[in-house]
């Protein structure tokens, strides 16, 4: 499809300590106080928000973020930042809360994918796909895509030797070979590969898959399928976000016009993705599934010259940055990536702390500074920090960030769910909303269901609307508030 | 919103991101201070107590 609406889900880690870093509230907890204000607005703590996004906790007591359906993905970055900024925002007001109650307590927020035991949760970018088109043969060209991305999207991180490596069959971890010598540290693109067990799949939590087939279309099904790729590292930089979005979209129109495609099958994926991780020469041969080798630049650099006569004047840039990235990776000059792309802003951090401490990358001191990368706190979060001294790219203007706060994106079926919301919650009518529905909680009122995503008028929706203003008990709208502000 | 928001983000890290590949001159000096102020910053992140932060982040799995 040409428009393709999009949404990103985003699971944060969490964790409360105190001064002296050790645990100060389990997660349980830590995830109760943060979410007493959305509990007090929404009675539960699965809410959708006056921007159409839906914050909630999840399995493990994960504060999730999932933006509303973008169908630009500048869009798309402006709402994932808008929800680290309201997750921000909470985690300061608990905070507060817990400091005036005299506990010696701190929240952290990392949006990052994996604890220190090994734990992994997710980034989960959503892809409206059509219905008519061969799902069963999607997977075969977009996997070698996937399983090379990495290069360009990766998170960056260490691996260490002996680190658990989580759910999942633990005697197949690389790692965990019998005899072989136990890997010193090392930086990779990814440490989310070494969490990836199946190619394609219905799990989510146990064998993870690359692409997961759960096939929750939020539209109308006979029209519509979800694309659920959740491989994905979460990342800081607006660029890497962007680019995750940006050309996997370009990758996904060019399978979907009919054309002939690259055939790079790989021979086995999850094999692959964890050597990928670990070249950071991105020229490794890996085994294609009919014979002979490729290499991660060489998937990625095909796919680029093929969507290339696909993408329109506003996708050039896009072309472009996607460049960029792979020829940091063959050239092995960082002077762009390094104040760009999150693997290469880490790796090049990385290598000045371990020279200036006189440490290895194995320390833990690494693994704090990698977990204060992803920490969401706007004043102490490292990524910030980089950001301030524009070592971090900050793409998107400080207004188009706050705005997504309160404001949907205009283009999509999200405008009708931000103003029910946005109205709803000004005139204090109880309402409840998901994504394709919509209706107040009262008795004999009827639910509006839009079942094409990108339906933005619908006169049901504006009637719903007015019922909203009648029933209000405020006179008229005031600014819309951030929410939990 | 402005169109010219939506479309086109700008290029702010072409224009402000760059500072530290500048070797020239008193540029030369002025980014090696500034990745040193940078490095100060870190430092008083990772000496407080770096370690028993990382193993109380434990977590049940997500997906």
């Amino acid at each position: 499809m040409k428009r393709r609406v999009g949404g990103l889900e985003t699971e944060f880690g969490l964790v409360c300590v105190r001064a002296d870093g050790s645990r100060a509230l389990e997660p349980e907890a830590a995830a109760r106080e943060l979410f007493r204000p959305v509990v007090a607005m929404g009675r539960s703590s699965n809410v959708f928000l006056g921007n159409a996004a839906r914050l909630y906790l999840d399995v493990g007591s994960h504060p999730e973020y999932a933006t509303a359906e973008c169908d630009d993905w500048w869009e798309l970055v402006a709402q994932d930042r808008a929800g680290e900024r309201i997750f921000a925002e909470l985690t300061a007001q608990a905070n507060e809360r817990l400091a005036a109650d005299g506990q010696d307590a701190r929240i952290h927020l990392l949006k990052n994918n994996v604890d220190s035991a090994g734990n992994a949760f997710g980034s989960h970018e959503n892809f409206l796909v059509d219905r008519r088109g061969e799902f069963t043969r999607l997977p075969r060209y977009l996997l070698p895509f996937l399983v090379t991305r990495q290069i360009i999207t990766g998170a960056g991180g260490v691996v260490r030797p002996q680190q658990p490596v989580g759910a999942g069959p633990a005697a197949a971890a690389p790692a965990a070979a019998a005899d072989a010598a136990p890997e010193p540290a090392q930086f990779v693109f990814s440490r989310r590969s070494d969490h990836m067990w199946e190619a394609v799949s219905s799990a989510t939590t146990r064998t993870r898959p690359i692409i997961n087939t759960r096939d929750e279309p939020h539209g109308d099904p006979t029209r519509f399928r979800r694309l659920h790729v959740i491989v994905g590292d979460s990342t800081m930089s607006e660029v890497s976000t962007h680019l995750r979005f940006a050309t996997t979209d370009l990758v996904l129109r060019a399978i979907e016009s009919g054309r002939a495609l690259p055939e790079l099958s790989l021979h086995d994926d999850i094999s692959a993705i964890r050597a990928v991780a670990r070249d950071l020469s991105g020229s490794a041969p890996i085994p294609l599934s009919h014979g002979g080798t490729t290499t991660a630049i060489e998937v990625q650099q095909r796919w680029l010259d093929h969507v290339t006569p696909l993408a329109d004047e506003s996708e050039q840039q896009v072309l472009e940055t996607w460049q960029k990235g792979i020829d940091a990776v063959r050239t092995g000059d960082r002077s762009w990536a390094a104040t760009h792309l999150d693997w290469a802003i880490k790796e090049r951090l990385f290598q000045q702390v371990t020279e200036r401490r006189g440490i290895e990358l194995g320390d833990p001191a690494i693994e704090r500074l990698d977990l204060a990368y992803h920490d969401i706190d706007p004043a102490h979060g490292i990524f910030h920090t980089l950001q301030r001294r524009g070592l971090a790219p900050a793409t998107l203007p400080e207004e188009r960030i706050e705005a997504a706060r309160t404001t949907a994106p205009t283009t999509t079926r999200a405008h009708l769910r931000g103003q029910v919301v946005t109205t709803a919650t000004q005139h204090g009518v109880d309402h409840v909303v998901d994504w394709t529905t919509m209706r107040l909680t009262r008795p004999g009122s009827m639910p509006v269901q839009v079942l094409d995503p990108f339906t933005t008028a619908l006169p049901a929706v504006d009637d719903l609307l007015a019922q909203i203003r009648d029933l209000g008990t405020e006179s008229g709208p005031g600014p819309a508030p951030a929410p939990f502000a | 919103m402005s169109q010219q928001s939506l479309n086109a983000p700008g290029n702010g890290p072409e224009e402000s991101g760059d500072d530290s590949e500048i070797v020239t001159g008193g540029q030369t000096f002025a980014s090696a201070q500034a990745a040193d102020d940078l490095l100060d910053e870190i430092d008083s992140v990772l000496e407080s107590n770096a370690e028993t932060f990382v193993r109380s982040f434990v977590q049940k799995g997500g997906q």
